[in-house]
């Protein structure tokens, strides 16, 4: 079959190119395909990534007060930072003893760079903070990591568990969860560590007429570990001489002497109780309630909560996945020995799901406007229109993909709004063939010179239309701040599923009305 | 149907009364739309609204210095009231510590706590699809009963709850920056912002950024008798602190257990206590520590310093170089706009018993001591300020798309009145953007606020709507110059022709965007895009036509020449 019709506009020659084009169909399927493909391998997060950059400097200065630091530490400091190109806000904090002075980056500085001009300017000016100062400790801000996607509270069942016993399973469990790939950090919170305590009673000191300083002494003059001596025979074998540790339990420690009092030697558990046990100094607690299966909350429970943070780019879904099904494997290890465990945070969960319900949200509108179609336009006409949408979202998403962006909220969202966008290509060439289809005058013309000719007359506008839309989306992506940030999605790919909807229109659309729809015999009157 | 449209259109542009009619009645409703937002405030403008969350966090603050018990005794009463919500799974207290860090904590400071004053607590709840209640509401309710019955365990004990944003998150709803250069100044008037904070309606959670001032003993060292007795001011540092907050003085490595085993010395905890907060009961625990020379000769320590009572040193904060403290607050489910202006109506009002006061930029306030001429300037920051960039760049984004089109209609038509009727057409759709947000507002039971995403649906309608305008210009051009049809004519046959995609993609925007307008974020953007498309379809299919009759179309079509 001939074309006769000459396009004029981009929307008649793609039509009329991929109209008895064999590859059209092959085309099609391809873009179904690595649409499909992008939206399984994306990584799936519930808020965008925020290219959010900043450094905490810390100084501490033993003694000083907090008026000492302002002059000694935090001011120079503040001045320094200063110089940083890139810096928004600075922001400084001077107690007692310690300055924290903290440089906020523009939104959208980039994170490495700026962290590197941070570390550049402290160690270029190392000199400048007072004699007695501690080495500054500077701590970049870092969402990905900084952020735990999971987090997990272990309590023991049994009240009679020590409080450092939980403290060590855990810490094997996170060891292990850690070498999951793609995870960054694994933190423990809450918990007590093993310590020998050494508690001094301050009468029996008195008594004894002991100074504390004797006995640290007593005690820093038996814990001291060396490497084994190694010494040879007279035959030139290797022979290994060991120190072993004098200090291997609470009751040598207890045993050490510290001072002679008229003759007699005072040991350490004579004027002091000391025990193998957790770190008493340690303010820090957590605790957890739970709701039984009767709706009563159990009474706060010691708890650690292990949480785990991945790298970024990575899909947090899985990531929460792994760690959940690391988890089951150690059920039994937990159960032996009381243990158990309540997930208190699931971003991988929570992303799946806000992700999950936007895309039913995204098929439930493409149906309803299909409907509306089928009203309106008959059902191969609706058919058509309804293709198009998946083929357009699949370009868009691969775009998407290719860019490195991720699927979260505000992608989807991009895609809701486009998606009343980019119907709208479909349907006015759709709109167009049918009337020409049913006007008595292209009753003599072909199938395929309808259609050409329909998708080119209304090319010029509808590339023009289509163009406006996107102009309107272009000072969007200009938008600063952490708004800007924010709603980069929308510009970034609006306009990308808008270009994409006038190729679809132009290609598919003709390509699926010349097969689909039935050319009404013209002897009947103009139905609309 | 179309015909009958046709011929209404028909008749209608070529009757000048009911032409201006028509005209002056789209003026009015476009002034009285722009009225609804500004002076009128029945539709109210925030940066985004509350989101219905799974998790919100409480955070309580105890005054500086006090103790992890008296933190823990605030914890455990915050929790008897959780425990009777029949909507949360489980919470965890975090003493002395930040819980688990996430977006808000992360602006807001909690990685940096540790301290025995504060705890924060991670309240879970049931998955949100199965609980009628949303998250920003229960905190509503329960807030009142906490801080009522917690706070009042301690003084100056705050309790504060902290939801995951919506957007991006912010420092709090209003922070007011208190800049000066005298701290005890700056602290003065930074608890007067406070209490006005405090009587404001709609903010909740007030906190001021500063230590509260509490006693204090300094150790005074005599030198001249420490170094008559051998000893060194470093050993009297340690023994003070070895006795009371201990250290740990060696390791032990161990292959059972993950870390090393610390050694670590203390006094025992019974007989550390002091028995009161009063002088000579710290003189008197003091005195049985002793110092040993190198002689082995012992001194009591007591011998060598004098305790004398002080007040302690406040933390310093400062910004970008200048000295400042925050005022916080939260609101309580109303935009920070309006509680922000009456508070600072009755900061105006008020302090001008002691302040000469001076308005600076758009909201912030410059204050001099009528006393000390010292001067101090108060800068609102914090999600208001964020609110403002936000509107004010996206509203430079609006205008920028209105350039960018009309340029692009005047490359194409070679016309500005063409232009110009286009993005007259799309303008109008803001009728429909805020009259949609009004009727919203009347429907839903909280407050439904012109948001940063009405914003963007706003600017996304005035494509949409140039399109409709666009494609009817168009077909009425080439009906003009193809059919040889009479202007009127042609305008009405190309409206009713056009009237039929244009419904339809019409028809298309606002099922699609039904589904976005339940989202708490996005419902912004929904219902502007749902009324606004009403408003230009409105506008392409009455105005437009109106327009276009009254503007010379032989020659915008250039059609003289042919």
């Amino acid at each position: 079959m001939m074309i006769h019709y000459k396009p004029t506009d981009i929307a008649g020659k793609l039509a009329s190119g991929f109209l008895r084009n064999p590859l059209t169909i092959v085309l099609g399927i391809f873009l179904l395909s690595i649409g499909y493909l992008a939206l399984n391998i994306m990584p799936r997060e519930e808020n965008p990534q925020m290219v959010v950059s900043g450094s905490t400097v810390i100084v501490a200065l033993p003694g000083a007060s907090a008026a000492e630091i302002e002059k000694a530490i935090v001011k120079p400091l503040e001045r320094k930072l200063k110089e940083v190109k890139g810096v928004e806000n600075i922001s400084s904090m001077a107690m007692d003893n310690v300055g924290v002075v903290n440089a906020a980056f523009f939104i959208g500085e980039e994170k490495e760079n700026s962290n590197l001009k941070i570390y550049d300017k402290i160690m270029q000016n190392s000199n400048m903070f007072p004699k007695g100062a501690m080495n500054p400790i500077i701590k970049p801000l870092d969402i990905d990591v900084d952020i735990p996607v999971i987090s997990v509270a272990f309590y023991s069942k049994d009240a009679n568990m020590s409080k450092t016993e939980l403290y060590e399973r855990v810490k094997n469990i996170q060891h292990h969860i850690n070498g999951l790939s793609n995870v960054a950090v694994t933190e423990l919170k809450g918990g007590n560590r093993h310590q020998f305590n050494v508690e001094v009673d301050l009468n029996k000191l008195s008594g004894y007429n002991i100074s504390m300083g004797q006995i640290v002494q007593g005690v820093q003059s038996l814990s001291y570990s060396v490497p084994a001596v190694k010494n040879r025979t007279k035959e030139n074998e290797i022979v290994m001489l060991g120190v072993k540790n004098a200090l291997e339990s609470a009751d040598d420690i207890g045993n050490i002497i510290i001072a002679q009092y008229m003759g007699s030697p005072i040991y350490l558990k004579q004027v002091a109780k000391v025990s193998a046990s957790y770190d008493i100094q340690n303010f820090k607690s957590a605790t957890i309630s739970k709701k039984n299966e009767n709706g009563v909350f159990s009474e706060l429970q010691n708890q650690v909560t292990l949480t785990v943070s991945k790298l970024q780019g990575t899909n947090a879904v899985v990531i929460a996945d792994a760690v959940k099904s690391d988890l089951e494997t150690y059920k039994e290890y937990l159960n032996n020995n009381n243990i158990g465990y309540v997930i208190t945070r699931n971003d991988g969960e929570r992303a799946n799901e806000a992700v999950n319900e936007l895309v039913f949200h995204l098929l439930l509108s493409i149906v309803i406007i299909a409907i509306l179609l089928i009203i309106v336009l008959g059902w191969r006409e609706s058919l058509i229109v309804t293709f198009t949408v998946p083929a357009i979202l699949a370009i868009t998403l691969f775009v998407a993909y290719l860019t490195g962006q991720t699927i979260n909220r505000i992608t989807l969202f991009a895609f809701l709004l486009s998606l009343g966008l980019l119907v709208d290509a479909a349907i006015i060439v759709i709109e167009n063939i049918h009337r020409h289809y049913h006007s008595r005058e292209s009753a003599n013309k072909s199938v395929d010179d309808i259609m050409v000719e329909a998708t080119d007359e209304i090319g010029p506008p509808t590339n023009i239309a289509t163009l406006a839309i996107i102009m309107t989306m272009v000072p969007m992506a200009f938008v600063g701040q952490m708004m800007g940030q924010f709603m980069k999605p929308i510009p970034a790919n609006v306009p990308v599923a808008l270009v994409a909807s006038l190729f679809v229109a132009y290609i598919f659309t003709p390509y699926l009305a010349a097969r689909m729809l039935k050319k009404p015999e013209f002897h009947s009157e103009e139905k609309h | 149907m179309f015909k009958k449209f046709q011929d209404t259109v028909f008749e209608g542009i070529q009757n000048p009364k009911k032409r201006n009619f028509i005209l002056i009645a789209t003026f009015i409703a476009f002034v009285l739309s722009v009225l609804m937002i500004a002076p009128s405030k029945m539709v109210l403008a925030k940066m985004l609204p509350g989101k219905n969350n799974d998790t919100f966090t409480i955070y309580a603050t105890l005054a500086e210095g006090s103790s992890i018990e008296q933190t823990n005794r605030v914890s455990e009463c915050v929790a008897k009231y959780l425990k009777n919500e029949k909507e949360i799974t489980d919470f965890e207290i975090f003493l002395g510590m930040g819980a688990p860090l996430d977006f808000a904590g992360l602006i807001k400071g909690s990685h940096f706590k540790n301290s025995e004053n504060v705890s924060e607590i991670v309240v879970n709840l049931t998955k949100k699809h199965h609980r009628d209640e949303p998250s920003y509401f229960m905190v509503q309710r329960i807030r009142p009963e906490i801080q009522n019955n917690c706070t009042k365990l301690y003084e100056n004990t705050t309790i504060t709850f902290v939801e995951p944003p919506a957007g991006p998150p912010v420092l709090a709803a209003i922070v007011a920056e208190v800049y000066g250069q005298d701290s005890d100044g700056i602290r003065t008037l930074s608890n007067r912002v406070k209490d006005v904070f405090e009587k404001t309606d709609g903010l909740v959670d007030v906190e001021v950024m500063q230590d509260e001032i509490y006693d204090t003993f300094e150790v005074e060292v005599d030198s001249t008798k420490v170094s008559l007795s051998g000893v060194n001011i470093k050993q009297l540092n340690d023994v003070l602190y070895l006795a009371f907050e201990g250290m740990q003085i060696a390791v032990k490595n161990s292959s059972m257990i993950n870390d090393q085993i610390p050694i670590y010395l203390s006094l025992s905890k019974e007989s550390k206590k002091f028995s009161s907060k009063d002088i000579n009961d710290i003189k008197a625990k003091l005195s049985s520590l002793k110092l040993m020379n190198q002689m082995g000769m012992m001194t009591p320590l007591t011998e060598l310093v004098t305790i004398v009572p002080k007040k302690s040193n406040p933390m310093i904060m400062s910004k970008n170089l200048h000295k400042m403290t925050n005022v916080m607050a939260e609101t309580d489910m109303v935009s920070q706009v309006y509680p922000l202006m009456e508070a600072r109506n009755t900061i105006l009002e008020t302090f001008s018993d002691k302040y000469d006061i001076e308005k600076i930029g758009l909201f912030n306030l410059r204050l001099v001591d009528k006393t000390s001429k010292d001067v101090y300037e108060l800068i609102w920051d914090g999600e208001m300020e964020v609110t403002l960039d936000t509107f004010v760049e996206l509203g430079a984004a609006f205008i920028a798309a209105l350039v960018l089109i009309f340029l692009l209609m005047v490359i194409y038509y070679k016309s500005y009145t063409l232009s110009g009727i286009i993005l007259l057409g799309s303008f109008l759709s803001i009728i429909g953007v805020i009259v949609g947000h009004y009727i919203m507002d009347i429907f839903t039971a909280d407050t439904f606020f012109l948001t940063a995403t009405s914003l963007i649906g706003f600017i996304a309608l005035i494509g949409i709507s140039s399109r409709n305008s666009l494609l009817l210009i168009d077909f009425t051009a080439s009906l003009m110059r193809d059919s040889k049809m009479g202007k009127a004519e042609a305008i009405a046959y190309a409206s009713a022709t056009r009237a039929k995609p244009i419904f339809l993609t019409a028809a298309a925007i606002i099922l699609a965007s039904t589904l976005l307008a339940g989202d708490a974020v996005f419902g912004g953007l929904g219902v502007a895009l749902i009324f606004g498309t009403i408003a230009a379809v409105v506008a392409s299919l009455i105005i437009v036509p109106i327009l276009l009759y009254k503007s010379d179309l032989n020659k915008h079509f250039n059609l003289d020449e042919e």
